[in-house]
């Protein structure tokens, strides 16, 4: 039967050896897993309200759009602020925001990339090493994601870096720079990458970066500390770490040594919601729970929220730098 | 092989004088002659000293010193009086790995100092910074025997006495290869509280320790982490603190055999209750696999038991019922109330009861099928595609086509309904929009090459990829948002999870995109091309490759958490259900994995091949196989 249909042509033969992969009729590849191929998420029929009827092929005006760019005056909107709190006598917290917003005909999408450096190391070396880590990052960022997002014709392919290898590199070369120019110096490192709707997170240390909207709040990294791992395993509660005498102890930082795992990760970010990155001052004094209702409270004015967190933290005695960063997705 | 006077230690003279460190010649209590500076510490130095207690003779001692940095008076006496206390009880031990204590002194409350047994050898931290390669595992149970041997002999002390720093710092190995024991705990009181943050940690320390706790269980863990870290030769001080399992030893270290590599394992538990009972209990399990012989060190083959635990799960595997067809079955069935729809390359499409497997209709095109069906609940619509180049819409009920959509060119991409549309690729290059209840086309998008990816639709993105490597996304009108291009065909179907699309590609990569611009978020690369559609999987991408692994992905990071290796290529895409992944492989099994861990649960083999997906419903799985047969089994 299959050779006779072979001989009349009526199909492709299958692959000779079909151990090798097929070439021939394709394996099925068809999706049918938690995710839900369309058929399984969506039984009415948006697309007749648009589609004309008509079997012809025509463009349409307006689809639902959820990926364009924002409409102008409708961007991301950032409050920001660092403070070197009541204890310490210098401010070893650096930080970084950068923002692009294009109209044009041409889609571009908004572009942020926001960055959060906690240093340490005495002689200064703490703060020469976190504002190192933020000129960096922020130089490698922008050289390998930004300006090529601006060159005319640029297009994605598999040969371009993927953007969460590029935040890697731009850190990893950030702790090569500092464990040869301030040897003695590290310093945490935080940095978030927002183009359109998506959020692009890599950190070493225990700056963390939240994701905030009505459903809750979010902390997107993990700490690489001592006391997080001992949650982890159940070795301690969150309230126990909170007056651990080893809290400060981070297990990877930058300036450790030359070789420097960085954890990145993406995100779906929801229009009108909020990422929010801080050093160990604010989220040290300041519960997930308190930071939530405040940036929710202050809703875009996100400058008023950044200070309030602040001012908050120096009340509770300001034990280190506080800085922290609000970034508000557009509607 | 370690040739052991290698470990002959080498006192350093130039050290003395600098950095607050006696001055060379040095005489204190009027008998002992600084001679060099062993190491130097947080809160002082350990000095070679000649004994000029023994003109005659050069008899040498190690003298310990501990600065007291403490500010309060008070508090200072206190340390000395603990560290006189422990000098007391340290001298009344008597084992061969432990230095004898000489004598001890202490300078007002500045500065106290334990004179000592002097070791010529090197401590095992500076063995494994210089050694290079990796130790001989008889070696190194050697040590593990002295070790564990040392460590019972002081926890049977009355009252017990607690090492709590087991590392290679703190073992030393003499000129004559014998393992002594250094650096008791008695100087940690001297160390001042530490401010600020830190990078680094102990790396050896049981979990409970950073709670104050210390136990037996803690130097048991310490020996567990000292041995995993001569046999990786992998400092843990370097990695995330109790990550120990995350290095497997035999990986970095194959000449390990499984039993002993248990043994450190258990000693590595996170829960002190875990592990050995007692450090005697630990010695003896590793005396028992030396006394057993080389063989329980080293690794064995042994895969007859593992074969016969196989046959035996799968014969638990319940069929429930086949169907057997006239020819290969690569169609993956679908279950819709109650009917089974499959297509084969014997031209038809089949409708066979889900539950008995009794044959309902057939409906014949005029080629083979190696698409999978999709329905339109609302239309009763089956909708399948053909080789004979034609996209039909038949009635679930009667088993007759209500349309027919011709295209100019095979159809082997499985077509996919949503919105009211049928969305189908064709070898002619087009991407077909038809209105589901009548088939007319609504819009065509001409990717130039042929479609084999059967569409994904969501909202407001359909997703496909084409024999010119194109992932491409366009909009509900059929205007492309972007295009992403990749080396080779991309057969398999792209997913939409968290704002990123995943798809393989046949250039052995596996890719997350940007689902808005396009952009490649990260790739993941596996050996051999991937046709396989990725499933999410308790919050993992789970998909075959044509290297013969399921690989399981952190969809987050592009970051792998296991693989299972199959016995042929993996061209099946993975269904999630029942927590349970199912995918077929080329060796002609059905496979059931644990999505946490990626172990197998049980297989089934058919006859032939499996390069179609599972579906699974009602507590059932059902699946095709190239040998001509559907088979029904209990998930």
């Amino acid at each position: 039967m299959q050779v006779l249909r072979r001989i009349l042509g009526l199909r492709e033969a299958p692959p000779p050896n079909e151990d090798t992969l097929p070439m021939g009729p394709p394996p099925n590849v068809a999706v049918r897993s938690a995710v839900g191929t369309a058929s399984q998420t969506n039984a009415t029929a948006p697309l007749d309200s648009y589609l004309p009827n008509d079997g012809r092929t025509r463009n349409l005006e307006q689809g639902p759009v959820r990926y364009s760019p924002s409409p102008s005056g409708s961007r991301l909107i950032i409050g920001q602020r660092t403070d070197v709190g009541q204890v310490r006598d210098n401010n070893q917290d650096s930080m970084s925001a950068f923002t692009s917003s294009i109209s044009s005909s041409e889609d571009k999408p908004d572009f942020g990339l926001f960055i959060v450096a906690d240093g340490m190391g005495g002689h200064e070396d703490g703060e020469k090493a976190s504002g190192l880590a933020t000129r960096i990052v922020t130089q490698q960022v922008l050289k390998n994601i930004y300006l090529p997002l601006l060159d005319e014709g640029f297009n994605a392919d598999s040969d371009m870096e993927p953007m969460t290898e590029v935040l890697k590199k731009a850190i990893q070369k950030a702790n090569e720079n500092i464990t040869t120019q301030v040897p003695d110096g590290g310093t945490t490192v935080t940095a978030v990458a927002i183009m359109g709707y998506l959020a692009y997170v890599a950190h070493v240390g225990d700056t963390r970066a939240y994701m905030i909207n009505q459903e809750g709040i979010e902390q997107l990294t993990r700490d690489h500390s001592l006391v997080q791992r001992l949650i982890e395993l159940g070795q301690l509660t969150p309230e126990e770490a909170a007056e651990h005498p080893q809290k400060n102890v981070l297990y990877r930082a930058i300036g450790q040594n030359d070789a420097l795992d960085v954890d990145a990760i993406t995100r779906q970010v929801t229009p009108g919601s909020y990422i929010l990155i801080c050093s160990d001052g604010l989220w040290n004094l300041v519960s997930s729970d308190e930071i939530l209702s405040i940036v929710l409270n202050n809703g875009t004015n996100t400058g008023i929220a950044a200070k309030t967190l602040v001012d908050l933290a120096n009340e509770r005695g300001g034990s280190d730098n506080i800085t922290v960063i609000i970034v508000r997705i557009p509607e | 092989m370690v040739d052991t006077r290698q470990f002959a230690s080498n006192p350093r003279k130039d050290l003395l004088g600098r950095d607050g460190t006696l001055q060379p010649n040095e005489v204190l209590q009027s008998r002992y002659r600084v001679t060099g500076v062993l190491g130097v510490g947080g809160m002082g130095a350990v000095y070679q000293a000649r004994d000029l207690q023994f003109p005659e003779v050069e008899r040498y001692v190690a003298i310990k010193e501990m600065h007291n940095l403490g500010t309060d008076e008070h508090l200072r006496k206190i340390n000395v009086a603990n560290f006189e206390r422990e000098a007391n009880l340290l001298a009344t031990l008597s084992h061969p790995a432990i230095p004898s204590i000489y004598d001890y002194f202490s300078i007002r409350t500045d500065r106290s100092y334990l004179v000592m047994e002097y070791i010529n050898g090197k401590d095992l931290e500076a063995i494994l910074n210089t050694h290079g390669e990796t130790i001989p595992i008889d070696m190194v149970i050697d040590w593990a025997l002295a070790l564990t041997d040392v460590l019972d002999y002081l926890h049977r002390h009355n009252p017990p006495i607690i090492f709590r720093d087991v590392k290679p710092a703190n073992i030393m190995i003499d000129q004559y290869g014998r393992l002594r024991l250094i650096d008791f705990g008695i100087a940690r009181q001297f160390l001042a509280g530490q401010k600020g943050t830190m990078i680094g940690t102990e790396g050896y320390s049981a979990p409970e320790q950073y709670k104050g706790e210390a136990s037996p269980a803690s130097d048991i863990y310490g020996v567990g982490a000292t041995l995993h870290h001569i046999l990786t030769n992998h400092d843990p001080r370097l990695e995330p603190p109790f990550s120990f399992m995350d290095r497997p030893i035999r990986e970095a270290n194959p000449e390990v055999s499984a039993e002993f590599e248990a043994i450190i394992l258990r000693s590595l538990a996170f829960d002190s209750s875990q592990r050995f009972k007692t450090m005697g209990d630990m010695r003896e399990t590793i005396n028992g696999l030396r006394q057993r012989g080389k063989s329980s060190l080293v690794v064995v083959e042994t895969e007859s038991d593992i074969d016969e635990w196989e046959a035996h799960e799968a014969s638990r595997i319940e069929t429930r019922w086949k169907f057997r067809v006239e020819e290969e079955v690569r169609s993956s069935p679908l279950v819709y109330h109650g009917l089974l729809f499959v297509g084969s390359y014997d031209n038809n499409l089949y409708a066979i009861n889900a539950a008995d497997g009794q044959f309902k209709w057939k409906y014949p095109t005029e080629a083979g099928i190696s698409t999978s069906p999709d329905v339109s609940p609302e239309d009763n619509l089956v909708v399948i595609g053909s080789d004979d180049g034609n996209v039909y819409g038949i009635d679930i009920r009667s088993g007759r086509p209500n349309w027919m959509l011709t295209t100019k060119a095979p159809v082997r991409s499985s077509p996919t309904v949503a919105h009211g549309h049928v969305f189908v690729g064709s070898d002619d290059g087009i991407l077909y929009a038809a209105r589901v209840i009548t088939g007319r086309i609504a819009w065509r998008y001409e990717a130039g090459l042929p479609i084999r990816s059967k569409p994904t639709v969501s909202e407001d993105l359909i997703l496909f990829g084409n024999k010119d490597g194109d992932v491409i996304a366009t909009d509900m009108s059929g205007q492309m948002k972007w295009r992403f291009h990749t080396k080779r065909e991309v057969m398999a179907s792209p997913i939409l999870y968290d704002g990123l699309v995943f798809v393989g590609s046949m250039d052995w990569n596996f890719y997350a995109i940007d689902a808005s611009n396009g952009f490649l978020v990260w790739r993941y690369r596996t050996e051999n091309a991937i046709v396989s559609s990725a499933a999410v999987a308790g919050g993992l991408l789970v998909f075959g490759s044509a290297d013969g692994n399921v690989y399981a992905i952190d969809p987050k990071n592009g970051r792998e958490r296991w693989r299972f290796k199959t016995g042929g290529q993996v061209t099946s895409s993975p269904v999630y259900a029942n927590e349970n992944i199912y995918i077929g492989g080329i060796d002609g099994n059905l496979y059931c994995l644990d999505p946490q861990n990626g172990n197998m649960r049980w297989k089934f083999k058919t006859d032939g091949k499996i390069p179609g997906t599972p579906f699974v419903a009602d507590g059932m799985v059902y699946v095709g196989s190239t040998d001509h047969n559907i088979y029904a089994l209990k998930a």
